[in-house]
């Protein structure tokens, strides 16, 4: 290894840790970052006033506060929730739909499909929120073309469905990435293996299922990766929406952390919620990864 | 070779990273868009007279109370900024705000300034902030809807029971928000002040505290009272037992742009908010004609519950302040702004046009104030008037009553709603320094 390099560089060793330094630095700042926020949940430390100065350890006391407390299990089971049918049922097997059933269609078509989904993800989220509030509304959109002619009372959508109205409104915005993952990873399906399926009399369904899918199972791991991490995390379209409300009824983890550490201004119990997170993430993270391996 | 392209890069390097450092600056003021018509003018007063720029960052009103806490938590704050009189003290205490004592005393306006309303903006004797205006409380209500429900007017309920009596009236004719009463975390510091606040005082009877969130003899919070059990029996009633209102107001995008937007549909009965409405349930900045307002809407004191000995009317004042952060360059200049915002003929004529009201003498005495009729009302509103327990620790208090009431729209029981505040301001201030009241 050494022969490869520049001579020059390595008889320089004071230049060589100089061009470590970028890498040091960027590893030293992501591990600070967790670093505080771990050290932090095990004090008191607050947001503003004296405490905010002179804070003081309290060792496991956030943790246990955790589980003893109304809230973090509540918001931990929303979060759930969300997660589950925003990314994996909604932008996931959506994305993955219409990947599949526009790959054989016009490049018309598909073009103007692709725009709609890709309008969603382009919009910023504070723009998406005031959107969704708006057409949910009792006098919003979806009332005036479809409940009212169809003859019902005009429904009030985040009054009494708000947590399925940010599911909807989170599938909407995110499909478009999933989109795009699964038609670039079924444009990687060699056409020969699927003809070959065909001649060999397998149905369209069973082609997918069987030869297509199984070939993209990478993808598919990466893809749940990434969307389950940051929908897990995800703040703002839900906090512009509803505040975490009405009541508690969408007060995902990242709404939950964000009024624990701001509006109660506790940082050293906002810091324990993060931890929580960071593990909760980090196991689905393995998960995951192991399901990125090939099979044996 | 390499040599060269090293050097070459770094000095590229060093040169984008002077470009992201941004220039010496000017001064930098915070404020939120509501109080643009006070502050715009004074800026550009400032700026003609001093020759330097200011940086002004107008934010929402939104979300403004977490922001400058953390602004000026994590040293990120601009030089000047503005900031609800109950996070004074708080902020004060952690050593963020510079004190203004010595820096105001050159100021001849400064001896007008209501010595009570400094107080609130004090820490431990000294001044940090200087206050924009006052306001009381009360309930509006829009007066073709109440003529709908067949409700007299003027209105002039004696007890909650005649609230929840016009609510369900108002309910029954259809009205979609009979009884908007704020509610919830987003709702920030106006579910503590308009809702819980103005509801805990006619509670229970005043003596030692009994209807408020403080013992100011002792200092201790109050974890458990019967006026705390009323209130929160209060927003039971009104939005789970008899759903006298919809939760969706206090949790949408835009809540103020909400409640205006309901308003001019005609779907608002009763609002509990404050006086600053005189302008705000239009636009703060603008507000439409004296008898269109008029022709609109009216108000009325907040009764007391009704219960033995408890106060007819309650009120509880608040207020906005702007101070000058502890690390502001040139501290002088940051207070020579707030000078200038505050000069009389600027501040007098937002007071008058915008119906604030007056923390300054030499406005509140002023011909054209004393002849207002709104403000000569809710002058005499503010004579018995209390303020908040603004107290280091007031903010996380209210941030838990909040959260209580968010609690109880989810149709959790008063008795465990009272326990999980109870426990929480046990974890926060310590056993000794939470009291019960049977």
């Amino acid at each position: 290894m050494k022969n490869q390099a520049n001579p020059w560089l390595t008889s320089n060793l004071f230049l060589l840790g100089l061009g470590l330094l970028p890498a040091a630095i960027l590893i030293g700042a992501l591990l600070y970052f967790t670093a505080w926020a771990f050290a932090f949940s095990f004090t008191d430390l607050a947001l503003v006033g004296r405490k905010s100065v002179e804070w003081n350890w309290v060792g496991l006391q956030n943790f246990e506060r955790l589980f003893t407390r109304r809230g973090f299990l509540e918001s931990l089971w929303t979060t759930v929730i969300f997660v589950f049918f925003s990314a994996i049922v909604g932008q996931s097997v959506l994305g993955f739909l219409l990947a599949a059933v526009l790959r054989g269609s016009q490049s018309t078509i598909r073009s103007v499909v692709e725009v709609c989904i890709m309008l969603g993800w382009l919009l910023p989220d504070i723009v998406a929120a005031f959107l969704w509030s708006a057409t949910t509304s009792q006098t919003g959109l979806i009332n005036q073309l479809i409940v009212v002619p169809l003859g019902f009372p005009p429904i009030n959508f985040i009054n009494e469905y708000a947590l399925p109205i940010v599911t909807i409104a989170n599938i909407w915005k995110g499909t478009a990435w999933s989109y795009l993952l699964f038609s670039a990873a079924l444009d990687s399906v060699s056409r020969e293996v699927v003809e070959a399926a065909k001649v060999d009399g397998a149905t369209p369904f069973q082609r997918i299922w069987l030869v297509q899918l199984p070939i993209i199972r990478p993808h598919i791991a990466t893809n749940m990766l990434f969307i389950t991490i940051w929908t897990f995390t995800y703040f703002p379209l839900i906090f512009a929406m509803t505040g975490g409300g009405p009541g508690r009824q969408t007060e995902v983890l990242a709404v939950f952390l964000y009024n624990q550490s701001f509006s109660r201004g506790n940082l050293g119990f906002g810091s324990a919620i993060s931890v929580a997170m960071l593990v909760i993430v980090g196991l689905l993270s393995l998960v995951y990864l192991r399901m990125l391996r090939e099979p044996k | 070779m390499l040599k060269r392209g090293f050097l070459t890069t770094v000095a590229a390097m060093s040169l984008m990273a002077a470009a992201a450092i941004p220039a010496k600056a000017e001064v930098s003021f915070m404020y939120a868009e509501w109080i643009a018509a006070l502050v715009e003018p004074g800026i550009a007063a400032f700026e003609a007279e001093t020759g330097e720029t200011v940086k002004a960052i107008k934010l929402p009103g939104q979300g403004y109370d977490q922001r400058i806490a953390l602004d000026l938590a994590a040293g990120t704050a601009a030089d000047v900024n503005l900031m609800d009189s109950f996070m004074v003290s708080e902020l004060a205490s952690a050593g963020y705000l510079e004190p203004l004592n010595d820096l105001a005393s050159g100021w001849d306006q400064y001896q007008y300034y209501l010595p009570g309303l400094l107080e609130v903006a004090s820490y431990q004797g000294k001044v940090y902030a200087l206050p924009t205006d006052t306001d009381v409380r009360m309930l509006w209500y829009d007066k073709s809807n109440f003529e709908k429900a067949g409700i007299a007017m003027p209105w002039e309920p004696k007890s909650w029971a005649d609230i929840l009596d016009a609510a369900q009236k108002l309910k029954d004719a259809g009205v979609q928000y009979p009884f908007q009463l704020p509610a919830g975390i987003k709702q920030g510091e106006a579910t503590t002040m308009q809702g819980v606040y103005m509801a805990l005082l006619g509670a229970d009877v005043p003596e030692g505290d009994r209807n408020r969130l403080l013992n100011r003899e002792t200092n201790q919070w109050i974890g458990d009272s019967p006026a705390l059990r009323r209130t929160f029996d209060l927003y039971h009633q009104v939005f789970v037992e008899r759903e006298l209102n919809p939760a969706d107001l206090n949790y949408a995008t835009d809540i103020g742009a909400a409640v205006r937007q309901a308003l001019a549909d005609g779907k608002l009965g009763i609002l509990a908010s404050g006086s600053w409405e005189d302008a705000c349930l239009w636009d703060c900045n603008n507000p439409p004609s004296r008898e269109d307002r008029d022709a609109q809407v009216g108000w009325t004191p907040w009764p007391g519950s009704g219960e033995p000995g408890t106060k007819t009317t309650t009120n509880i004042s608040g207020g906005w302040t702007i101070g000058v952060n502890a690390n502001a360059a040139d501290k002088e200049l940051a207070f020579k702004l707030i000078t200038s915002i505050f000069d009389e003929a600027n501040f007098k004529e937002w007071t008058l046009a915008n119906h604030r009201m007056a923390v300054r003498t030499d406005i509140s005495e002023s011909p054209e104030y004393t002849a207002d009729p709104f403000l000569a009302k809710a002058t005499a509103l503010a004579a018995d008037t209390t303020g908040r327990d603004t107290v280091p620790g007031y903010q996380t208090v209210s941030a838990l009553i909040q959260q209580a009431t968010s609690d109880l729209l989810d149709g959790v029981s008063v008795d465990e709603v009272v326990q999980g505040y109870h426990d929480a301001l046990v974890d926060e201030f310590g056993e000794e320094n939470v009291i019960t009241y049977e």
